[in-house]
């Protein structure tokens, strides 16, 4: 793994992210991780609240509704027992610089 | 524990809606090339002919038109940047228009000028209604409407205005409500559908998927609305000079500002794949992007179609143009972008919600890519070999291109199929 997600927890960010490592934009055929989508995990251990911030390559993919379900759906799966809360956001806009190295390669940069 | 989604997000179309119409417009395509087939012989009559036009309306309305009012519902929120405002109407346009398109061609196929026409022109008539209405009330409530979002609420109305003129030359058959007979209007009738629908909605279309699909950057709206202005100045331009009865020579001004505005198009399409971020770019893509090139085709044969005027000593030249258009761009762009979107669609019923008990397949998994390579081969052999029978008249040629052809869409149906039929495996 060579992404670093913002977090204030790296362990369970980690595990997170093995999860999510299967998470698929199924267009690009790149995982959500790799393509940086995943903007901040933070992990309320008071409340077991886990907030996932993340955005989508555009404003209006087509693919926008399944991707972030799917994130949510493999954020639940790994920790069944916290609420996921999945803020979506496009401040700042993805662009290719967040792609990871492993990424540029599959895409073949 | 799961809680909603924080935070803006588009709402895809219901499949429900959408698939009706790419399963309409694969039987089309079929049927098309089988009475294509069958008549090869109508390159050697004028191009007001009942089984040219029974093959024309097939091609236009129920293979294009269907295919790209299914692939415009689904991509309305894309485009307008908001929901499908309804699906009600978006079914209405489906049976409205799924029941009047046979309908009107079994007409023009026994040359029934009377109920059978006017009946399939209205059914079709009503279903455009639906969908405009549509479009208008999806885009309207939207926050806000960028370049796309008028590329797609003109090419409606351009469209209402095809399917209406047309009605108005049903009724003219048999009763004189227009100043000349059905015959003189028919240029203005199909360049209205040609250009203001499938052009412009296909350039507005293309113009907002061929860089998200690329992964691009590139955007330039300035470059999108002189595209638009132009398009829609040469669509205007053709029918007042057509209308005023000047000279053929000024068609020129008219094809000029069109040819301005697929070029520019082509630029910008250039420009997104310069610096697109997937450097490895998929079969269907590269053919989206070589029927931009094609578009450029028919025009080459309007130009030889205006220097080798009277037309009606070249009817097979004019059918040359048609066919490059309905055959050429049109199908060469669908052929690419059904399985762009379709295999999306049917991915999204499937495996929503699947992704956390392993890796899914990706959507072009669902169809069988060796098909889809056979299938452009075979397209591209009979669409040139065809184009050889058309210029020199040769029925074995035209019987030899027909038989490619609609091997084509019997590989396109398979795979249609394949797609839509696609059970979810094992996770």
């Amino acid at each position: 793994m060579s992404v670093n997600v913002p977090t204030n927890n790296k362990e369970r960010c980690d595990f997170a992210l093995e999860d999510l490592y299967n998470v698929y934009d199924p267009e690009v055929g790149l995982n959500v991780v790799d393509l940086g989508l995943i903007y901040q995990l933070d992990f309320n251990e008071e409340e077991k609240i886990l907030d996932a911030t993340m955005t989508l390559t555009t404003e209006f993919c087509p693919m926008g509704e399944s991707i972030t379900s799917d994130v949510t759906q493999s954020l639940t799966y790994s920790f069944p027992e916290w609420q996921i809360h999945v803020n979506l956001t496009f401040d700042p806009p993805w662009n290719y610089t967040m792609i990871s190295p492993e990424g540029n390669k599959f895409l073949g940069r | 524990m799961m809680s909603p989604l924080m935070g803006g997000l588009q709402k895809t179309t219901n499949y429900r809606v959408v698939l009706p119409f790419y399963i309409y417009a694969s039987v089309s395509f079929l049927v098309a090339t089988v009475l294509l087939f069958l008549h090869t012989n109508i390159f050697e009559h004028h191009y007001f002919y009942p089984y040219t036009l029974a093959i024309t309306h097939t091609l236009a309305l129920g293979w294009g038109t269907m295919t790209i009012l299914g692939a415009s519902h689904q991509l309305l929120p894309v485009l307008v940047e908001g929901k499908l405002d309804s699906d009600a109407l978006a079914y209405l346009t489906f049976i409205f228009t799924a029941i009047g398109i046979p309908v009107l061609i079994v007409g023009f196929y026994i040359f029934q000028t009377g109920w059978l026409m006017q009946t399939g022109a209205s059914l079709v008539n009503i279903g455009v209604l639906f969908y405009v209405i549509n479009v208008f009330s999806s885009s309207f409530k939207s926050k806000r409407r960028n370049v796309h979002a008028w590329y797609v609420i003109t090419a409606s109305l351009w469209l209402f205005s095809t399917t209406f003129f047309g009605l108005l030359l049903v009724f003219n058959f048999n009763n004189d409500i227009l100043p000349e007979d059905s015959l003189s209007y028919l240029s203005i009738h199909a360049h209205l559908g040609l250009v203001g629908w499938f052009l412009l909605l296909v350039i507005g279309v293309g113009s907002r998927l061929i860089p998200m699909f690329l992964i691009s950057k590139y955007t330039n709206p300035k470059g999108l609305w002189w595209i638009f202005g132009l398009i829609n100045a040469g669509l205007v331009s053709f029918i007042v000079f057509k209308v005023w009865g000047l000279s053929p020579l000024s068609y020129y001004f008219s094809v000029a500002l069109i040819l301005i505005a697929i070029a520019l198009f082509a630029r910008h399409c250039i420009k997104a794949y310069k610096v697109r971020i997937r450097r490895n770019v998929d079969e269907q893509m590269k053919t989206a992007l070589i029927s931009v090139l094609q578009m450029l085709l028919p025009f080459v044969a309007l130009i030889v179609v205006l220097a080798l005027l009277p037309v009606d000593q070249h009817p097979n030249i004019v059918l040359l143009y048609g066919f490059c258009i309905l055959l050429g761009w049109i199908t060469a762009i669908i052929l690419a972008m059904t399985f762009k979107t379709l295999p999306f669609i049917v991915w999204n019923k499937v495996y929503h919600k699947k992704a956390h008990k392993g890796k899914t397949p990706v959507p072009k998994e669902l169809f069988s890519e060796k098909v889809y390579h056979a299938m452009l081969i075979v397209y591209l052999a009979g669409f040139v070999v065809f184009i050889f029978g058309i210029i020199f008249i040769n029925e074995i040629t035209l019987k030899t291109g027909a038989v490619a052809l609609l091997a084509a869409a019997v590989l396109y149906v398979y795979n249609t199929g394949k797609t839509l039929f696609h059970q979810p495996k094992k996770l």
